[in-house]
């Protein structure tokens, strides 16, 4: 038995194992099963109501940008701040970089990614099994991009899209008061 | 070399997934009839040969061998059962369950929200990157008999 111990020791001592990886996923999956199984009322065209899940996104964004941007200095201006959340935001959070970064200058904003961390394990090569339940996975994401934006001082409203299954794309719409 | 067919059993015995890719010969019973013969015969396998071990069995039943074909095992910890026929020559077969097992069960079944554990695997990712994974493999060679 003893040697299998020691095995377990190195292998967990290293920086990303497993656990860390996967543990994130399987407790958002866990949370998205409980909200969808507890609320049982549908608004009116049939989507299922997932405010709940964007809610704890919208206060986990608000909270985690506040630590990933100790280090860096103040922002000129809004793009700058997308411009953050794309390449120095998501890798941390999502391993990878955005993918695809489009605006019309005057507020929107359109974030793509082509392979979607939480949308990988569902669908290749534009399979369409699992596009009517994806929303849910969605949900928390499009909350933590509002919430850290929120925290940054950009009031928004943001929107996810999906056609074929690993990639997606967040709407994001500046809300000018 | 080749592949002919694969099964996997869920700890209980249900059958999560079957597939077939060189079967000349059909047992001429339905998928689920075969499934429960195949169950059973590899259940009693299993603890005939703990029990007739002279040794301590470690990992017990690895496979057998027929004048036509071999059956690999393979049982992990949490009692999925992978079972896979191949030819008599094929070489690492074992590794290649291994792979089946970490590389795409876990990563599209288990971590797949959609998923019911024990439950007939219905995702199209899975299929897809199982049949990639088999079809890859040096064992797979397409050659008609």
């Amino acid at each position: 038995m003893k040697p299998q111990i020691s095995d377990l020791k190195s292998h967990t001592s290293g920086s990303s194992g497993e656990a860390d990886e996967s543990l994130f996923e399987y407790l958002h999956a866990e949370i998205m099963n409980y909200v969808v199984s507890k609320n049982v009322p549908m608004n009116k065209d049939g989507e299922e109501n997932l405010t709940r899940l964007e809610h704890m996104g919208f206060y986990v964004g608000y909270r985690i940008i506040e630590r990933i941007t100790r280090e860096w200095p103040r922002f000129k201006e809004e793009l700058d701040m997308i411009k953050f959340i794309c390449t120095d935001f998501w890798p941390p959070l999502f391993q990878k970089p955005i993918d695809n970064l489009k605006t019309n200058h005057q507020g929107i904003y359109v974030l793509q990614d082509n392979e979607f961390r939480l949308l990988k394990r569902l669908g290749n090569n534009d399979s369409k099994q699992y596009l009517c339940e994806s929303p849910r996975l969605i949900a928390f994401t499009c909350g933590l991009l509002r919430g850290s934006l929120a925290n940054l001082g950009i009031v928004s409203i943001v929107k996810a899209e999906m056609t074929s299954l690993p990639s997606c794309k967040f709407h994001v719409e500046v809300q000018r008061v | 070399m080749t592949v002919h067919n694969l099964y996997i059993f869920s700890r209980n015995g249900v059958l999560l997934y079957y597939a077939e890719w060189n079967r000349l010969n059909k047992s001429g019973i339905t998928k689920e009839e075969e499934a429960k013969l195949m169950y059973g015969m590899l259940f009693s396998i299993k603890s005939f040969v703990n029990k007739i071990s002279p040794l301590d069995p470690k990992e017990g039943f690895l496979y057998y061998k027929t004048s036509k074909y071999t059956l690999h095992y393979l049982e992990t910890p949490s009692g999925l059962k992978f079972v896979i026929n191949t030819d008599n020559i094929s070489q690492n077969v074992r590794q290649l369950l291994q792979q089946l097992y970490s590389q795409v069960y876990v990563e599209y079944v288990v971590k797949n929200p959609f998923c019911q554990l024990n439950e007939p695997i219905q995702s199209e990712v899975f299929k897809s990157k199982l049949d990639e994974l088999i079809k890859k493999s040096p064992i797979f060679l397409n050659r008609s008999l």
